[in-house]
């Protein structure tokens, strides 16, 4: 079934590609592709946490899935339900993730092909890393385990260069695939590329109005399974360029833009109309989501691992919570937001447990922040009208 | 008022003036060898159990009880008198508790100890790169400077307190117990909060006492017919809540939990290198989930229950504890697969939350006996 799905989208995006390229065609499109290596035997596969070093998987010709994404896809296809709850038949709490119930589902239901590796990392999330686990053991394999250092210092980037190596060796052992050290640089090289071209693609959303509506930059994060190749170089570009023309020639992203918005972590996955109508209605448009930021220096091809490392250390989400609300308060500003939206995703304890903190940050720099507390994936509690209301006189608070 | 009583005996305790300067840990992969060598007088937060007053301010109701009930008393000023804490980044909840203290509590000295996941010499080492800066940033703080040899004493000094627990646990283990579930975590909490020169004083004259006693004490209303238990999972700090599964006609004989028998589980070898030693003894331990090895914890499980005699195993979730509640459906399988009978209960560790589990508690009681 995901096969024809990924198949399915890849054709009908290609065709609308032929027709017109837009930004968020290509990168669906792109994305489909990804989804359809899995099914590849040219290509080797491996199921991964969210923040992995995918050049080092690209530089070994293995494609790169992070559990999450296939919980948001599915949720986005009106399908997660069936696989969480399965999930949860098996045992697994409904306090937990419910993105990492989805895929736990998807794999007992068997939806998913066996990957060849499978890769975890202990930033964002102890659950993420848990799911992973018991993915791998479900196909008895075992998961391997990245130590992001809290602190960014020389000891921890070595160390953290270190488990790189470990994991080279493992990825090989695993799947016989070794490590190209030149494609490993130009992957490096490729990834400074499509980073140049994003920071070109978010700058010009901070025009006012911005060239970007609310659902142009919905999920980026999930570009990351394109670090390192031409294809997130062309992503990137088409982004670029698409937003370049609509502020040459006065476009903007939505009609009437009146509202800016932050959005802080993930998206709401299922079906909604939710953003459209805040739109609509008034005018708002997500301009920054706080995950799409490039928080990374360029990187040094001459000592790729060590660039690598320094970016997983570096992450906003890596370390005490202050380096992320730095992060949020900088973008509240560069962006000119009115107000900012925490979807505060059930389940999320590295999210949530900062949210007085949340609240603070947007404060200090004179931006109102509305929690929603809604499950991103699973809909059985989630009440549109309520939300919506709550949204509304957020809106009107603006 | 009982909010406020059932809190008095650990307020109590932590600001007991008798104490040498006090500093805060959480988790049991602190080593207190350290913390003792500067000097200080290792407190561990163990929150409490009651209804939270003011900590839903600070950090959000799907956090567990443990991370929220310890903001709570921070807030509340019931920490007040410690000189400073020592996080250890164990779990994203425990990461953001550290966040929120410090933003909102007043403390004169906080670190972070990265605990890695893992037991290779990569991970050894740099787990031992963490007990060299805590050591330093120590020494800084509370200007002294602490030696291989005080930690040596320091590290002597633990084992014969944690060897010391373990002779009386061994009475636990007898048939029928000599000591009950709840007394041992009553042992193990005035550990947390006492000098160590104090609690093993104290201890071996319970000792001589439990020794002195013939028999099964009266009190304790053990009997040789209730299944024995072993009591796994998240961490219970309150020895109410052991006291009541211990009502329900079980009798406690050991845990496999960090706040109880597993905290004092490891036995430090007294080297050159303390740091290093301290580093891959801890990194070594009998792991908790968060430590991502199930088998290792699993085959700890099984042994101890066989060596317990233990007709059954309660394992016992915290409510929105990640590590535990992803590790349960895997280990109920490999428990039955080594013919375990495990009876899996969730609560936010609260008294009000166990009492609800009675029924459940007795029925499986019941099915013990008859097997």
């Amino acid at each position: 079934m995901l096969q024809t799905y990924f198949a399915d989208l890849e054709a009908g995006l290609r065709k609308k590609l032929d027709e017109r390229v837009t930004a968020r065609r290509k990168f669906i499109y792109e994305i489909a592709r990804i989804g359809g290596r899995m099914f590849d035997p040219e290509w080797g596969s491996a199921w991964t946490t969210v923040f992995v070093p995918f050049e080092i998987l690209n530089a070994m010709h293995i494609s790169g899935n992070f559990i999450e994404f296939v919980g948001a896809m599915l949720a986005g296809a009106g399908l997660s339900r069936r696989y969480f709850e399965r999930a949860e038949a098996a045992g697994y709490s409904m306090d937990g993730c419910s993105y990492h119930r989805t895929i736990m589902g998807a794999v007992m239901e068997g939806l998913l092909p066996e990957p060849d590796v499978l890769i975890g990392a202990s930033c964002p999330c102890n659950g993420g890393l848990k799911a992973l686990t018991r993915v791998g053991e479900y196909y008895h394999k075992p998961a391997f385990i990245i130590n992001v250092p809290y602190e960014n210092t020389p000891k921890s980037v070595d160390y953290l260069v270190k488990q790189y190596e470990n994991l080279v060796a493992f990825i090989t052992a695993q799947t016989g695939r070794e490590l190209d050290e030149d494609r490993l640089r130009a992957s490096i090289q490729l990834n400074n590329e499509s980073r140049d071209y994003i920071i070109e693609a978010l700058d010009l959303c901070k025009n006012v109005p911005s060239p970007a509506s609310s659902n142009d930059w919905k999920n980026f994060i999930i570009s990351a399974l394109l670090a390192g190749t031409q294809e997130g170089i062309e992503v990137a570009k088409v982004y670029r360029d698409e937003f370049q023309y609509k502020v040459d020639h006065g476009i903007p992203g939505i009609p009437n833009e009146k509202h800016r918005l932050l959005w802080i972590q993930n998206r709401i996955q299922f079906k909604t109309d939710l953003i459209e109508l805040v739109e609509k209605n008034f005018g708002a448009n997500v301009v920054i989501d706080e995950l799409n930021h490039i928080w990374w220096d360029p990187m040094d091809d001459k000592d790729p691992l060590r660039s690598l490392a320094i970016r997983q250390i570096t992450h906003p989400l890596v370390g005490p919570v202050k380096r992320r609300l730095d992060i949020l308060a900088q973008l509240a500003r560069e962006f000119k937001v009115d107000g900012a939206i925490n979807p505060a995703h059930t389940g999320c304890r590295q999210s949530s447990g900062a949210r007085a903190m949340f609240k603070e940050t947007m404060q200090a720099v004179g931006v109102p922040l509305i929690h929603l507390d809604v499950d991103c994936v699973d809909e059985r509690n989630y009440s549109e009208g309520q939300v919506l209301g709550r949204l509304e006189a957020f809106m009107e608070m603006l | 008022m009982n909010r406020v009583y059932l809190l008095l005996p650990i307020v109590l305790m932590v600001n007991d003036e008798s104490l040498s300067q006090k500093i805060g840990y959480f988790c049991s992969y602190t080593p207190l060898e350290i913390l003792h060598a500067a000097g200080l007088t290792p407190v561990r937060i163990i929150g409490h159990s009651n209804p939270i007053q003011e900590g839903d301010n600070y950090m959000h109701p799907n956090l567990c009880q443990y991370v929220r009930s310890c903001i709570d008393a921070a807030v509340l000023g019931q920490y007040e008198d410690l000189e400073g804490l020592v996080f250890v980044n164990s779990c994203d909840a425990m990461r953001r508790l550290a966040d929120v203290w410090n933003q909102y509590v007043p403390v004169n000295f906080s670190t972070m100890l990265d605990l890695p996941m893992g037991e290779a010499n990569i991970d050894v080492e740099y787990y031992r790169e963490e007990l060299a800066k805590l050591k330093q940033s120590l020494e800084q703080h509370f200007v002294v400077t602490i030696t291989d040899q005080m930690l040596q004493q320091a590290g002597e000094m633990y084992n014969a307190a944690r060897d010391l627990y373990h002779q009386v646990n061994a009475l636990r283990r007898e048939t029928p117990p000599r000591i009950r579930g709840q007394e041992m975590m009553q042992l193990a909490n005035r550990f947390f909060t006492q000098r160590p020169e104090d609690w093993i004083e104290e201890t071996k004259t319970l000792l001589q006492e439990k020794d002195t006693t013939d028999g099964v004490p009266e009190e304790s209303q053990i009997s040789e017919t209730r299944p024995r238990i072993l009591l796994a999972g998240s961490p219970i700090h309150d020895p109410e809540i052991v006291g009541f599964i211990e009502e329900c006609g079980f009798a406690v004989v050991g845990e496999e939990l960090c706040s109880g028998e597993r905290f004092f589980d490891l036995n430090v070898p007294i080297e050159p290198d303390m740091l290093a030693t301290l580093s891959k003894t801890y990194l070594t331990k009998p792991p908790c989930a968060r430590m991502m090895n199930i088998e290792k914890r699993v085959e700890r499980i099984v042994h101890q229950a066989q060596d317990l005699n233990a007709a059954g195993i309660i394992h016992h979730t915290l409510k929105f504890c990640d590590t535990y509640a992803y590790d349960l459906p895997v280990l109920q399988d490999l428990l039955a697969d080594a013919d375990l009978k495990i009876l899996s209960i969730e609560g936010d560790c609260t008294l009000g939350s166990m009492s609800q589990l009675r029924t459940r508690l007795e029925a499986f009681r019941e099915v013990l006996e008859s097997s």
